[in-house]
């Protein structure tokens, strides 16, 4: 009897009908028994209604070119009157910033997208350093860009490091993508030392930045842009900033609150455990009642704090104390064996969190931040109850607009469409990394 | 004997006994606590010093003693009677605390009855089903949810007609009507002898228990299954129902009345509630329904097939292998998704609902000023709520902890 097979295969049974073709696929997943097709036919029922009636309001029957509401009703009575969101929509998205202006928000964009670019490019290096001036530097930039007007010397050094350092890391990212290294490793080259030591690299690297510090500084000099004050802050604009600044200035805070949590001293445990729990225990909007009325009475006679200001340091505060737990949560994930295994080979509580556990962690913690950034983007249309114009401030005055006076829907719809494509499109991303990051093979 | 001569040239050197005051670890312990409550302590005095100076500068008064004093508004929503003028700011207090808690509490309710019903659609065979489902919570869960209120209020519950245009939801029977004024409901009127039935009531279910614990035993001791359900359902139904007759019907209803320009009779709920209701219920119950949905799925595949192979059929599956096992993971993000919808509650200042916030921390802080005082009682409200239904969650956690071992 011979181990190989020598006549044919008989001819492998195909796969049943239900699992190739559509029809089969129908019958399974919509009418496998008498149960499931009633319901299909009722859902699919209500889906009709459902997409027929907003699909006639939305857009058969929409106006989308009008001068005022009466005559969208008069073109169509039933229909939505998308003529009014239009006509706001630079409002909503910049709120009452000064037209000729508006290109510095754009630019101020752009260049927050030019300084983060490089962390979603694989080639480049250095992602912490990159990582860390965006939270840093680019407020500086960004805050002048925004709000203009003179700038104190201690501004003007800032602003010339941020451009600076936003000029590095872009030829840094190129360089990268294309070779692979990076930049101090390339500067060299440009003036033909192809071998340079390390120290060298270095030095040339630092000479380039200061002579670009230098040449910036003393072009900024006689730039300004002119003064925008924050009232006319607003729309979509002004929810990322409180957003934005809530976002990164409370990744550190929360991570001090956490470590102050898990701290073996008990003075410093108790101490952040009740401000953790007292935060999380009361809705955002006391917090900023909170701000509003107590922070004028906190600060000494004289002193004012702007809105703007107090509303931000409230979202801070409130939002440290969420990003906190997260960290905690994440700390919890790292094995006893990481931290004696640090203490080992002699590394202190801070070389210990911040070399081994830390990195760690924070890879663990990357989605749930991503989904607290999104709970803080909704969260921010609060601001608009204690009187700041946001984007949600925005969409309501243009039914208190004189023209368009009683157009709530459509601004409001249109505003929800907004919130659901940034939102479902950040919780889909963090649902992507989580699947990435995860070094967990067992499932 | 060379080793021995050998291991007197070895000197052995003593290890430095200094004693580094500042690299001891207790000794850096107290010095950072110390270091940071006097940092504290400095930040805390800094703060309330300025406090105490601006209120004197600013003649604001301090204290206490304004919860006595009568406040010179009311609200139009109350679930105790209050009068202008004469109701004290503390009255105002509690009637904003139940106002929140009355709103909350049916949201909770109806958010984790359509959230357990959403997740289980999410989780149907039908594709359709469950991509509907999927549907629902995606658009409410990505959208914040103060826009949604808002546009409960604006869109929808403010557009509704007239009072003499009511729509009847009970269907021509004019039990349950909504207008632009709100719910108008029937409401239930009890009798001099309606204590009998809650009693039979309270017997029957007492009754229940013990009949469940008889058949599990019985079960036990003799394999044998005794059908509990519909007893205890017949039960439930036949021994109340029976006294309720028997007492002769002590309950009357209160049936809303057109007259004039308005309803008279029943209760009615202002549409501030139902758009706050409505919305909390909707929003939440989106949440609650990815909690289900991860409960369930979180439990292996293994537990299914060893259940199935033990000859469960597919219902005794669910209800005595799956279920169980998902509810450790369903309860402690349930009840913080109740704390959020407490919290959430708060919204109600956006559309001039009377909770808590918008009566105490807005009303009468314009009216009255004492804004530490307010601000104090408002959050300390909240925090007693947190700190109860976190202590519950403690309990629960325990005693499922036990369970596990």
């Amino acid at each position: 009897m011979a181990i190989i097979k020598t006549e044919e295969n008989p001819s492998p049974v195909s796969p049943p009908l239900s699992e190739t073709s559509i029809l089969g696929w129908i019958k399974k997943h919509l009418f496998s028994s008498v149960f499931n097709s009633l319901l299909t036919i009722v859902t699919l029922y209500i889906i009709y209604i459902t997409v027929k009636g907003v699909w006639t309001w939305g857009i058969v029957d929409a106006v989308w070119v009008a001068e005022n509401r009466r005559e969208c009703f008069n073109i169509s009575a039933d229909g939505a009157c998308w003529a009014g969101v239009i006509s706001w929509l630079d409002s909503i998205f910049y709120g009452r910033y000064p037209r000729e202006e508006l290109w510095r928000i754009n630019l101020g964009l752009f260049f927050l997208f030019v300084w983060m670019a490089p962390l979603w490019l694989p080639r480049v290096r250095a992602k912490i350093t990159i990582g860390l001036t965006t939270v840093f530097l680019y407020p500086f930039l960004a805050g002048y860009l925004f709000s203009g007007g003179d700038k104190g010397i201690f501004m003007q050094v800032m602003f010339t490091a941020a451009i600076v350092c936003l000029v590095a890391n872009t030829i840094h990212a190129i360089v990268g993508l294309f070779t692979g290294g990076s930049l101090p490793e390339f500067l060299p080259r440009l003036f033909g030392k192809k071998d340079a030591q390390e120290k060298s690299r270095r030095t040339i690297f630092l000479a380039t930045l200061t002579l670009c510090f230098v040449l910036v500084f003393a072009w900024q000099m006689n730039w300004n842009v002119a003064r925008v004050p924050w009232t006319k802050w607003g729309g979509l604009f002004l929810t990322l900033v409180i957003a934005g600044i809530g976002i990164a200035s409370a990744l550190p805070g929360g991570i001090i609150l956490a470590l102050g949590r898990r701290s073996r001293m008990p003075l410093v445990r108790v101490l952040s455990t009740s401000f953790i729990e007292l935060f999380r225990s009361v809705p955002l909007i006391t917090v900023l009642f909170m701000a509003t009325t107590m922070f004028p009475l906190f600060m000494p006679e004289g002193f004012v704090l702007n809105k703007l200001v107090q509303v931000i340091i409230a979202v801070c505060l409130f939002n440290a104390c969420y990003i906190a737990e997260i960290v905690r949560g994440g700390l919890q994930t790292i094995p006893k064996g990481q931290f004696e295994g640090a203490h080992t080979i002699g590394l202190g509580y801070w070389a210990t969190m911040g070399l081994i556990v830390m990195p760690q962690a924070l890879k663990n913690m990357i989605p749930n931040i991503v989904g607290n950034f999104i709970g803080l983007l909704k969260d921010t249309t609060l601001v608009s109850i204690i009187g700041l114009f946001d984007v949600l401030g925005m969409l309501r005055s243009v039914g208190k607009d004189l023209p368009w006076l009683g157009l709530h829907k459509e601004p409001l719809v249109f505003g929800a469409i907004l919130f659901f494509l940034i939102c479902f499109a950040m919780s889909k991303y963090s649902r992507h990394l989580e699947v990435k990051l995860s070094t967990n093979h067992n499932n | 004997m060379a080793v021995s001569d050998n291991k007197k040239d070895f000197v052995r050197i003593e290890p430095k006994e200094s004693f580094g005051f500042f690299y001891d670890q207790r000794v850096r312990s107290v010095v950072y606590q110390l270091l940071t409550a006097a940092v504290v302590g400095w930040v805390a005095w800094y703060l309330v010093s300025n406090t105490a100076q601006n209120l004197e500068s600013r003649g604001m008064n301090t204290g206490f003693g304004f919860l006595n004093v009568g406040a010179g508004f009311d609200s139009y929503f109350k679930l105790i009677p209050n009068e202008p003028g004469v109701g004290t700011y503390g009255r105002i207090f509690i009637i904003g605390a139940l106002n929140t808690l009355y709103v909350s509490a049916l949201a909770i309710i109806a958010s984790t009855v359509l959230g357990f019903f959403i997740g289980v659609l999410r989780l149907s065979n039908n594709w359709l089903v469950s991509k509907v489902a999927l549907a629902y919570v995606e658009i409410f869960r990505n959208t914040p949810l103060l826009l949604q209120v808002i546009f409960w209020y604006i869109g929808v519950f403010s557009l509704l007609p007239k009072v003499k245009k009511s729509i009847d939801l009970s269907g021509g029977a004019e039990l349950l009507l909504l207008n632009n004024r709100g719910l108008y409901t029937v409401w239930p009127v009890p009798g001099d002898q309606l204590w009998m039935t809650g009693l039979a009531l309270i017997i029957a279910v007492i009754a229940i228990v013990f009949l469940r614990r008889w058949a599990r035993n019985r079960q036990s001791r003799t394999g044998q299954i005794v059908p509990t359900v519909i007893p205890s359902a017949l039960l439930l139904i036949l021994l109340p129902g029976a006294v309720f007759f028997i007492t002769g019907m002590p309950l009357d209803w209160d049936i809303p009345k057109l007259a004039g320009f308005n309803f008279v009779g029943g209760a009615n709920l202002p549409p501030s509630f139902v758009t706050l209701f409505v919305a909390l219920s909707i929003y939440h119950a989106a949440h609650m329904a990815e909690m289900v949905r991860a409960g369930i799925l979180s439990i292996g595949k293994g537990q299914y097939d060893a259940a199935r192979s033990l000859g469960l059929r597919e219902k005794r599956v669910m209800s005595l292998v799956i279920i169980p096992q998902a509810m450790p993971a369903i309860v402690p993000p349930m009840i913080s998704n109740w704390m959020s919808t407490v919290k959430n509650s708060s919204l109600a200042i956006a559309i001039g609902y009377p909770d808590l916030v918008s009566l105490f921390m807005q009303t009468s802080l314009n009216q009255a000023g004492y804004a530490v005082e307010l601000v104090g009682m408002t959050m300390a409200f909240y925090m007693f709520i947190s700190l109860t239904i976190s202590w519950l969650l403690n309990i629960y956690n325990k005693r499922i902890q036990l369970v596990e071992r």
